[in-house]
Formats: structure tokens, C-alpha cells, sequence
């Protein structure tokens, strides 16, 4: 409304727009600005300090004004700091884990929203309130649990944990999903001779991309960044992931601030590259507890 | 929409699940596992020296014990964050990390009462020429040696010699000596005594109650105070807070939220004067400015108190329950000995002292004042969580914090603190 009117200049002398609208509109992108630049101060202040050397970080505090440029923090991170090998052990860990989630979700999603089992309504509450539970008093169980058997410290063990914690907001979020599929799909398909398995996988999976999209997405970033569990069920340094290889980088008594930066930076990457790919699915995502 | 409506029935056969999953994880704290029980294979040492010059050295040492050893080592080094809350974890678990690096002294102790650590008494055998206070940080309280020490250090007050020169000022020996510095950098218009007990660091100012009290009280009161023997109330610990308030007015106002690093950082840029901290702080000054700073000795209070001083001790221990002790024992042998603690030394910040009294003297000269005046103390004390426990530092980062930010309080403080301690005590 603003732009059209803009051209005319003389129009606007007229009053075309009254000065109390022309004082919101300008109070609201100052306002929007400079929130969004308070919001991106922290993002720019880690990558000015990835770029400061350590003598600078070390000499003139966190917060100085560069005295320095040192692009070799990522070199130093990326090899020194162990963040290559952490990251191959994220995806190791992450790809695996979203994928088996997603699998496991739809089919239970599928027989609790597309068939009468018993105990319906109990297993998604439980499920729901598995989720209300606070991970950290399953620690000690489950660090106890993986040793019982003969998991732990190893990769495979943090993948299970990972799908075992994920998979009941998953399948809460995606049976509402597929209970939106109309009921006469399915019994078309079942009038041509489907099976249960060939109507999950042929039918209803299809519809339900959408919602496997945004959760796939969000999955991905959850368990790309968690820490919690990594450190409890993991003791070596060489398969930990990318989030305590980032905290293994302080030191006990002084911490380089300007190669963790970096390393926060190639850390940030693989989640932000998800972010932008599936953009639009983050979105719909945010729109999926809507979902009757 | 319906099918959700929350029936009275089906909510409460939802928590009894609920509770069912939760009791089941509960058992599972009581697992043993047949685990552990392999003879062969790698050695694992998990290391808390996470700064990159730390592992770096310690990543050198590894390497040069392997080529010359037939046991193969495998470093874990871990944020010195995360180790100590997991510490009790690995070593509880049933297929624990074989060496650890860690603390000499009660909190080793603490360790061993429970049964977790491995007897080096043998690795002691070989280790004839180590000073008999070193054995004794050793020994537990059942008398065999659990801990093999590497190297220690020193803590003081240190300053920019550039600064002091600037201000006509030169190091003070006693008490009204300090005092009397303090106005002067204060008169300059610069913090006299930076503090850096901020977020994560409130145990810094431990350092400060330790020092007043080992001046004060001496170090036998000091250690018996932390074993419980005394009370926080005493009118002794009363007279430390009474000197300190002295120069309290001459301390950073921000030193309670600054972070150590940021202390150390205020100290190399002249913001304040002077840092009471451990020879650690080296690491923390860029390249160039290390030669400008210097330390003392913490003044002397009362003269007839013989000067102890804290020398905090770092080795190895090793799990009880290692599958292979052979290999266990053949590093930390091999790790007392003079040309491993040289290597640990060089290629380290520079500011450690090697254990072994045979080894190279470390050639800053820093390092090399840091020594000297821990050879003439009368005696050492570790630091208030090595001589007594986490548990009590916890409530002693509440107790000096508080006192930090309200002096005025401090009765209701100490017995506050003495009520805490009480129940840590009552608990080891």
C-alpha cells in the first residue's frame, strides 16, 4: 500500500496517506530492523571472533574490536580441533537414526490411525507422555542399560537412543497426519485387492510426504545438535559427534575462543544447509500441530 | 476430534504405564555386566587436558610411549567440563577406561574408599626418589599408593612488571605492605586486585579464603577445618574474613561476575593490577606478553605463622576393575620417570613443574621462582577441593560469593556454610 503510493510525490503532499499510518509503517520496520539485528549480533559477533587470531582473542578480550585476521581457525579446528571426524560421526549417527525413525513412526502412525487397535488411545498417551518426561532421569537407565548390552560406547547405541526418544512425537504428530487421509482411499484400494502393507506403502506414505518432509527436518536438526546424549552413552574421544568435539575444545583452565568460534561456525553448517533445503517444509512443520 | 477426548480411565492407564517404564528403568541402575574382563588390547587413558597445547603435549607423549613400548595406548581426551560430572560414571561403569588423570590427595582418597582404584603400589617401588610429601598425597587411607603424581604447580599473586614499574611499585612482603600497594594502583585510577569468580569460576575465590586462612590459622588448621575437625564459625575463620574485608574495597566490584579468563585477560591489558591465580594463567597471556609478567609470594599476615603454600598435584590413577593391569601399571612406570615428565614439561605451556625431582628443571623463568619458593615452604597444601571434596567446594562458591557481594552478612554466611558443610561431611 506504502509502494503504490509512492511514486506520485505530489500525492503524497495531499494526504493520500495520513501521517499517523506513514508513523506506523516507518515504527514498524524500524522496530522489525532492529530486532532482527539484535538477533543476528550474536550470529556476527561468533564470526568476527572465528576470523580474530588467538594472541588478539587472548591479548584484547572476547569483545574487542578486531586487531587481527586469522582464516586458519578453521583450518585448526577442522583437523586439530577433530571436527571432520566428528562431523563424518554425526552423519554416521544423524542420517541413519532420522530415516529408521521416520520408517518406524509411519508404520505404527499407520495401524493407530488407519485401523481399530486396542489400546489406541492408551499407547499415544503414553507415547505423549514419554515426551513430558525429562530425558535426564532416563540417563543412569539407559547408561546402564546399553552396557547390559554390550553397546556401549558405540554408534550403533546412540542411533537407538536417538530413534527410541524421537519415535513417540513422531508418531503422535503423524498419526494426526494420516488420520486427515479421507477413509474412502483406503477402501478403494482395498476394494482393488490391497493388502495393509501395499495400502501403507503405495497409499498412504505418498499422502503423508508432506508431513515426513517437516519432520525429517526437524528430526535431522534435533539429533544433529543433541548433547545429552553423546556424552552419556559414548566414552571415546573418535566416535563422539560434533556437539561434545565442540565442547572438547575448551580447555580446563583457558579455552581458545577463536577456534571454538570457527568450529561453532563448520558446526552450524550441516543444519543450516537442512534449514534452507527444506525451508518450506520448517514451515509446514510449525503448521502440523494444527492438523485436526 | 472426539477420540480424544482424556477419559478418567484412559489417562490413568496411560501414568501407570508411565510409572511401569519408570520402575523398569530403575532396575536397570542395579545391572552388572560379565564386561571387563578381557586381558589384552589397547590401554585407554582419558585425559581432562583438553586445551589445545595440553593435548597436544599429551598426544606427544602417547606417541613416544608407544614406540618404545609393546602395550598400545589409546587417548581419550575429553572437555575438562564434562569429565569431572562423568568422572564417577566411568569409573562405576562396568567396562571402565583403564588410566585417568586427575587430582592427587583426598580426592583420590574419596575415590578409593569406594573400592574404584587400582593398587600402584608396585609403580611406587620404582619411584625411590620422589619426596616422601609426594607418597604420602598417594597413599589412601588404607595405606596403599593409588595415585601416581606428574607435575604440579604454584599459585601466587601475579602483576605486569611494566605496570608496577610505571607506578614506582615494588613486590610487597607483608600484609600492610599489600594494603598499601592496593591504594596506590587505586590512587592511579586501575582495579588493584582483579577476581574472575564469575559463571562456572566461582571456586576462584577459594583461592583467596585458602591463602588468608594458611596465613592466618596455618595450614594444619586450615586442613583440619576442611576435614570437619573445626567449624566455619570458629572465631579463626571469623579473623580471615575480618583481614580480607580489609582489602575488599580494593577488589574488582565486577570479580563476581567475570569470568577467570576474563580476569586474566583484564590483568594483560592494565585494566586491573594485580590476580591471585594458579601458574595455569601462563596459557591464558598471548605470545610476547608472557615475559612482562611476574608473580609474588601471597603476603605474609602474621609472621609467626610458618609460610605453607598451595602446590596443586596432577597424575594418574587407574580403574580397579582394568582388564589389563600389566600395561596399566608398565605407562604409569614409565610416566614417573624423569624423561617423560621432561617431555610433559616442554611441550606445555611451560609453567608445570615435573614431578620427579630428577627431572629437567623447567627453564622459564617463571616456572623456576614457582619452584623455588614451593621448595622453601613449610608446607603444601593442594587447593579446597583437592584437600577436601566437590561437594564441599559447592558450598564454599556459595559461601565466598555471597560474602563477596554482601560483606555485611557475614555471620549469617559462615553459619549458613557450616550448616552445609555439615551435611557433606555427615554424607563422604
Amino acid at each position: 500500500m506504502a509502494l503504490t503510493a509512492a511514486p506520485a510525490a505530489g500525492a503524497r503532499r495531499h494526504g493520500h496517506r495520513p501521517l499517523g499510518s506513514r508513523l506506523r509503517t516507518f515504527g514498524f520496520h524500524a522496530g522489525a530492523s532492529a530486532l532482527s539485528l539484535l538477533w543476528f549480533a550474536p550470529i556476527a559477533l561468533i564470526l568476527v571472533i572465528s576470523l580474530r587470531s588467538t594472541d588478539d582473542v587472548l591479548g584484547h578480550g572476547l569483545n574487542s574490536v578486531p586487531h587481527s585476521f586469522a582464516p586458519g581457525n578453521f583450518a585448526s579446528a577442522w583437523n586439530d580441533g577433530g571436527l571432520k571426524q566428528a562431523l563424518i560421526n554425526s552423519a554416521i549417527v544423524s542420517i541413519p537414526a532420522v530415516a529408521l525413525t521416520l520408517l518406524l513412526a509411519s508404520m505404527a502412525a499407520f495401524a493407530l490411525a488407519r485401523y481399530q487397535v486396542p489400546l489406541r488411545r492408551t499407547l499415544l498417551l503414553v507415547m505423549l507422555g514419554g515426551n513430558l518426561l525429562p530425558p535426564q532421569i532416563l540417563l543412569v537407565p539407559v547408561a546402564k542399560l546399553t552396557e547390559l548390552f554390550g553397546l556401549h560406547d558405540s554408534l550403533a547405541a546412540l542411533i537407538a537412543v536417538e530413534i527410541g526418544f524421537g519415535l513417540g512425537f513422531y508418531v503422535f504428530v503423524l498419526q494426526g497426519f494420516m488420520r486427515t487421509i479421507p477413509a474412502e482411499i483406503q477402501q478403494a484400494a482395498l476394494l482393488d485387492g490391497a493388502g495393509p502393507f501395499t495400502i501403507y506403502w503405495r497409499i498412504i506414505l505418498p499422502l503423508t510426504r508432506p508431513a515426513l518432509a517437516a519432520l525429517g527436518a526437524l528430526s535431522f536438526t534435533w539429533v544433529f545438535n543433541d548433547l545429552l546424549w553423546p556424552i552419556t552413552v559414548l566414552v571415546s574421544e573418535t566416535k563422539m559427534p560434533v556437539t561434545p568435539a565442540l565442547l572438547g575444545l575448551q580447555g580446563q583452565f583457558v579455552s581458545y575462543w577463536n577456534v571454538i568460534a570457527a568450529g561453532s561456525v563448520i558446526a552450524a553448517i550441516p543444519t543450516v544447509a537442512v534449514f534452507l533445503r527444506f525451508q518450506r517444509h520448517f514451515i509446514g512443520g510449525l503448521n502440523l500441530g494444527g492438523v485436526k | 476430534m472426539s477420540s480424544y477426548s482424556l477419559s478418567r480411565r484412559n489417562l490413568l492407564q496411560g501414568v501407570g504405564a508411565v510409572g511401569a517404564a519408570a520402575a523398569l528403568g530403575g532396575c536397570a541402575t542395579a545391572t552388572k555386566s560379565s564386561a571387563g574382563t578381557q586381558t589384552g588390547g589397547a590401554v585407554t587413558l582419558q585425559s581432562d587436558l583438553s586445551s589445545p597445547l595440553a593435548e597436544k603435549a599429551m598426544q606427544a607423549l602417547v606417541a613416544a610411549y608407544g614406540k618404545q613400548s609393546k602395550h598400545s595406548l589409546m587417548l581419550n581426551t575429553i572437555a575438562a567440563t564434562t569429565y569431572q560430572p562423568l568422572l564417577p560414571t566411568y569409573l562405576t561403569s562396568a567396562n571402565p577406561p583403564d588410566i585417568y588423570t586427575w587430582y592427587a590427595g583426598n580426592d583420590a582418597d574419596h575415590y578409593s574408599k569406594r573400592g574404584l582404584l587400582l593398587d600402584v603400589s608396585s609403580v611406587w617401588n620404582t619411584m625411590g626418589n620422589y619426596p616422601p610429601a609426594f607418597k604420602a598425597l598417594s597413599t589412601d587411607a588404607s595405606g596403599k599408593q593409588i595415585f601416581v603424581p606428574t607435575s604440579y604447580y604454584w599459585w601466587g599473586v601475579f602483576y605486569r612488571k611494566s605496570k608496577f614499574a610505571e607506578w614506582g611499585l615494588s613486590e610487597p612482603k607483608t600484609w600492610s605492605d599489600f594494603l598499601t600497594l592496593c591504594q596506590t594502583i587505586k590512587s592511579k585510577g586501575v582495579t588493584p586486585i582483579g577476581l574472575g569468580a564469575g559463571t562456572g569460576n566461582a571456586w576462584v575465590a577459594s583461592a583467596w579464603f585458602d591463602y588468608l586462612n594458611i596465613r592466618i590459622n596455618g595450614a594444619q588448621y586450615h586442613q583440619a577445618l576442611l576435614q570437619g575437625q573445626h567449624a566455619f564459625t570458629d572465631p579463626q575463620v571469623g579473623k580471615v574474613f575480618d583481614t580480607w574485608k580489609q582489602a575488599l574495597p580494593y577488589f574488582d566490584p565486577n570479580g563476581t561476575a567475570v569470568t577467570w579468563q576474563a580476569a586474566s585477560n583484564q590483568l594483560i591489558q592494565g585494566q586491573t593490577g594485580m590476580l591471585l591465580t594458579g601458574a595455569f594463567f601462563a596459557d591464558a597471556a598471548p605470545k610476547g606478553s608472557l615475559d612482562d609478567l611476574d608473580f609474588f609470594k601471597f603476603p605474609v599476615i602474621d609472621a609467626s605463622v610458618p609460610d605453607a603454600e598451595e602446590a596443586p598435584t596432577d597424575g594418574l590413577f587407574a580403574s580397579a576393575k582394568t582388564g589389563n593391569s600389566a600395561a596399566v601399571l608398565d605407562f604409569m612406570t614409565w610416566m614417573a620417570k624423569p624423561d617423560a615428565q621432561n617431555m610433559w614439561t616442554q611441550t606445555s605451556s611451560g609453567t608445570v613443574i615435573p614431578a620427579n625431582p630428577q627431572a629437567a628443571t623447567p627453564t622459564s623463568p617463571l616456572a623456576k621462582k614457582g619452584q623455588t619458593m614451593l621448595a622453601g615452604a613449610s608446607a603444601l597444601t593442594q587447593f579446597f577441593n583437592r584437600d577436601s571434596s566437590d561437594a564441599l567446594q559447592n558450598t564454599a562458591n556459595t559461601a565466598l560469593t555471597n560474602f563477596l557481594q554482601n560483606p555485611g552478612k557475614l555471620s549469617s554466611i559462615l553459619s549458613t556454610w557450616q550448616t552445609q558443610a555439615e551435611q557433606v561431611w555427615k554424607t563422604a
